[in-house]
């Protein structure tokens, strides 16, 4: 990338707590400093713990006044985590980003709307390809996965690291430097070698996309078995408490006209059990039956 | 040879529960009754029975009935104020027909009283002292000899018959020590209850026997029985149904009838040609045996009547005896207790009272003086 | 810590008497629920019915007995760890848990309760604190929270109240612990922890009288209370935490003492084989 006639160079990196957002900005930055360059690195972490949004503005050119980038001016989206991309994308510049991002997927706790066992979480939709289409120029790839191959998750961000080296204007040996003194030293050797991964994957092209990157932990099935739910209610025993209505987390049962309770909104109903749980009268069977997938 | 020893009546009663089988006692210390605690937990671990202090009188006689609902033989003893407190659990016992067996050793009453002087003021509270209509047996040793005997058959009832039997001695014969021939005393054969042994599908822990005391059910033998104080159809589960209420009730009563014959015992001495009868009962009756001894050798014919079960009170064995007298004398440690019963029973007849509550017992130079007066 | 040995999913129709059913609780009785907890408990111990000794006194928590599909005692007011004592001591096969109120075992029963924790005989207390004497009709009881209004105290209660727990702890029970209904799978853990742990174990099980109790204090209906109950409630996780203004969270839940005092039974029968001549 030519450097910019007009002010700083702007990378922005996001990703979720206890990724690495933090850790790569520093990287860059330190890179930069060695450069002579005056650098600005910005962020926001903490609030969110393990698990909720972070980002790190990184700035850097022969002087810098803000510390934030303006939206659309960033030069690189650098992602850990594919929602979090989609979330920043509109920082990215239109006609001059880059996109790069992990297609790991971290669902947060708050994305399980739908709360039927094994269900999927509200999660982005749009497929890496999809998103592609619409950026200038950028690299969707499981540098997880990446990582993983090379026998350690962690790296996942030298990977994407090596991806961004590419679009900076910096030597080879002066980003392995800096990752060098980053890492602790027994990982050393995979960094380095995350870090060539992820520069050649980056360099076939303007744009690529990992066509088989899946995602991970997105769906529901992978945690819980997906049931059938029969909910029983033994009505002589019932004397309608209401306790099953107020504590159930659905709100799918009521009482009749007669004060005894009732399922009326089978469909909502998950089979968690509470109201069976809690029936001081024994009235209410839960009985959950394991769907059998069909085999693929 | 024969094994004579010297024993204490409460002593006695202690090595007779262990003849008998018992392996579980239960108990709290009191005056004058905690010589028989001291010989259960002296001989209970050598036959590999279990004995425990408990924390009062009340928990005593709990703990005694728990274990007696897990299938063993079980006692307790204790006097006065500690009778009172037996109570409660007492009825319990009786209602929900558990076995067990309770040592009374009457003192001077009431409340604290005279502690280490005796009494027969627990006569009533023996048959009525918890609350309701009840079955229960109470049994009335008057020698050393007879302490043993009778706790003896004081277990042998319990379990037979599933209500709970009172020995009832008063201080004199609980601290007494006589010379006694335990070989000739040892029980020749051990009473049990019965246990349920049927299919437990169906089963009723109250069900109405032909002879009506249900088999036991022993807890792990597989009925998973329920056991409650509150009135209880042969199910085993409370009902306040009225007419089934009453059969309830009934039936724990009207077996101490239907086994009459098993229960009574009486010693009548003398009373054939008897213008005089004392009936009396523990130490007064001894004074009375000597009484009717120097009656007859100043030529009054005089006899004894002497139960040995007190309750149910031998109603025909009484009037069998008295059916010739003239007067009946009914010399006892209280204020007249067990003459309202006499009096009741021999309507026709002139029954005439010797109380004496001083802390002393009744001698016979007294009851013979009470005699001349009644037949003056 | 016993895990579970009962793979099997628990069922409570297996272990309650379906021609007793429906039980006399009132609506929204929190004894039910802890009830199915300490049943749930048995179950996933794997204990064999049979071998169930449930015993309990007179109240409302004393009827719960009748419902269990075990060897089931309903004994008298305040006693039935007494009862509980002679069963254990004559019968060290059976498993015997007591189910008592907060007045049955702290007024009435009191001194059982301390001795029973002094002698550490193995057995299960579950007592269940709902704050009144409900079967009778809702007098104060000696755990009935400062101001309340109960039949006996109707400008409001002036005694101060019973810390079961405590009072258990200082008396030396071998396994103490407190839940609240709401927490039913940890009311259940609990549960099976006390009755798996050997020694006198002690569970205060919060509860709520919703008809007697509560209308008279205006404390909601059952859910009401039992949410409040758990608002109040300190777990572990909380004990060192520092208090919330108007949030006391002042009672302690979770196991809150457990040690490795001899069990009684086992003691006494040592003592007897050692007379016996039998063994060390």
């Amino acid at each position: 990338m030519a450097e910019k006639k007009n002010g700083p160079t702007n990378v922005l990196i996001v990703g979720v707590g206890g990724q690495g957002v933090i850790m790569v900005s520093k990287v860059l930055a330190m890179l930069c400093q060695n450069h002579g360059y005056e650098v600005k690195q910005s962020e926001v972490h903490g609030m969110a713990k393990r698990g909720g949004g972070v980002f790190s503005h990184v700035r850097f050119g022969s002087s810098v006044w803000s510390p934030t980038i303006p939206v659309g001016e960033a030069d690189v989206l650098v992602a850990l985590e594919w929602a979090e991309a989609l979330r920043w994308i509109n920082y990215m510049n239109p006609q001059t980003g880059t996109f790069i991002a992990d297609t790991q997927k971290i669902v947060p706790p708050f994305a399980c709307r739908v709360r039927d066992r094994g269900a999927d979480a509200m999660y982005s939709e749009e497929t890496p390809a999809e998103i592609m289409e619409n950026v200038r120029a950028g690299y969707a790839m499981d540098a997880t996965s990446i990582a993983e191959d090379l026998g350690n998750l962690k790296a996942a961000n030298t990977v994407l690291l090596g991806a961004l080296s590419n679009s900076l204007e910096f030597s080879v040996d002066a980003w392995l430097e800096v990752i060098r003194s980053f890492v602790p030293p027994k990982s050393i050797d995979i960094n380095m070698e995350a870090f060539a991964k992820g520069r050649e994957w980056a360099q076939a092209g303007p744009k690529r996309v990992d066509e088989n990157a899946k995602g991970r932990g997105v769906s529901g099935r992978d945690l819980h078995k997906q049931v059938e739910t029969k909910l029983e209610i033994t009505e002589e025993w019932c004397k309608g408490c209401d306790i099953c209505v107020k504590m159930c987390p659905e709100r799918c049962l009521r009482l009749n006209d007669q004060l005894i309770s009732e399922l009326h909104k089978p469909d909502a109903c998950t089979g968690c059990r509470m109201c069976e749980w809690l029936c001081p009268d024994f009235a209410i069977k839960i009985t959950n039956t394991p769907i059998m997938e069909p085999a693929e | 040879m024969a094994k004579r020893i010297n024993l204490q009546g409460n002593q006695a009663c202690a090595l007779g529960a262990i003849a008998a089988g018992c392996t579980f006692y239960a108990g709290y210390p009191i005056t004058p009754s905690s010589e028989v605690a001291e010989a259960m937990a002296r001989e209970l671990p050598k036959i590999g029975g279990t004995f425990i202090q408990m924390e009062d009188e009340i928990a005593s006689m709990g703990a005694a009935i728990g274990a007696s609902m897990g299938g063993l033989k079980v006692m307790t003893a204790t006097s006065g104020p500690g009778f009172s407190l037996k109570q409660e659990n007492l009825g319990y016992a009786s209602g929900a027909e558990i076995p067990c067996v309770i040592i009374n050793v009457m003192r001077g009453g009431p409340s604290t009283g005279m502690p280490t002087r005796p009494a027969q003021g627990d006569i009533m509270q023996a048959r009525w002292g918890t609350h309701g209509d009840h079955a229960i047996i109470v049994l009335t040793p008057a020698s050393v000899a007879e302490c043993y005997s009778e706790t003896v058959r004081a277990f042998e009832l319990t379990e037979r018959l599933r209500v709970p039997v009172v020995v009832l001695i008063d201080e004199v014969i609980g601290h007494l020590v006589e010379t006694v021939d335990l070989d000739a005393l040892k029980p020749s054969r051990l009473v049990t209850r019965k246990f349920a042994d049927g299919p437990a599908e169906g089963f009723e822990p109250y069900a109405v026997t032909d002879d009506m005391v249900p088999p036991f059910p022993r807890p792990g033998d597989g009925y998973r029985s329920h056991t409650t104080g509150l009135t209880h159809l042969p199910s085993g589960f409370p009902t306040q149904n009225p007419s089934k209420a009453e059969a309830a009730l009934v039936r724990t009563t009207d077996k101490l009838d239907l086994h009459a014959d098993l229960i009574e015992a009486v010693e009548v001495a003398e009373c054939d040609d008897a213008d005089v009868v004392i009936a009396s009962v523990g130490i007064s009756a001894r004074a009375g045996q000597a009484a009717v001894a120097d009656l007859r050798s100043k030529g009054v014919k005089a006899g004894l009547f002497r139960p040995k079960t007190l309750w149910p009170f031998p109603e025909a064995a009484l009037k069998a005896a008295t059916k010739g007298a003239k007067a009946v004398v009914v010399p006892e440690m209280n204020q007249g207790q067990m003459v309202l019963e006499v009096e009741r029973l021999l309507k026709n007849k002139s029954v005439h009272g010797l109380g004496k509550i001083d802390g002393e017992a009744i001698t016979p130079a007294e009851i013979v003086t009470r005699v001349t007066e009644v037949l003056a | 810590m016993k895990d579970s040995v009962n793979e099997a999913e628990f069922q409570i129709n297996d272990y309650i008497r379906l021609d007793q059913m429906p039980h006399f609780l009132c609506p929204g009785c929190g004894h039910g629920i802890a009830l199915r907890a300490l049943l749930w408990a048995v179950h996933e111990l794997g204990i064999d019915k049979d071998k169930l000794a449930v015993v309990s006194g007179i109240g409302c928590s004393g009827r719960l007995s009748a419902y269990v599909d075990a060897n089931s005692f309903h004994t008298t007011h305040g006693r039935p760890l007494a009862f509980a004592t002679g069963l254990a001591l004559a019968r060290p096969d059976l498993h015997v848990i007591v189910i008592t109120g907060d007045g049955d075992s702290l007024a009435i029963g009191g001194n059982h309760l301390i001795h029973a924790c002094r002698r550490n005989l193995n057995m299960t207390c579950m007592m269940l604190n709902n704050e009144i004497y409900g079967m009778t009709g809702g007098q104060v009881s000696p755990t009935t929270t400062s101001n309340r209004y109960t039949t006996t105290t109707p400008a409001g209660n002036t005694e101060p109240v019973f810390d079961a727990c405590a009072l258990a702890t200082a008396a030396g029970a071998g396994f103490v612990g407190r839940e609240v209904t709401m927490q039913v799978t940890g009311l259940k853990n609990l549960l099976r922890d006390a009755i798996a742990h050997d020694g006198f174990s002690f569970v205060e099980v919060i509860s709520d009288c919703t008809e007697i109790y509560g209308r008279k204090n205006d404390l909601g209906v059952s859910p009401e209370m039992m949410l409040s109950q758990k608002a109040g409630m300190r777990p572990e996780a909380y004990r060192n935490t520092v208090d919330v203004p108007f949030k006391p969270n002042a009672l302690e839940c979770g196991m809150l003492a457990k040690n490795d005092r001899p069990e009684y039974g086992a003691t006494y029968r040592a003592m007897v084989d050692r007379i016996r001549g039998k063994g060390a």
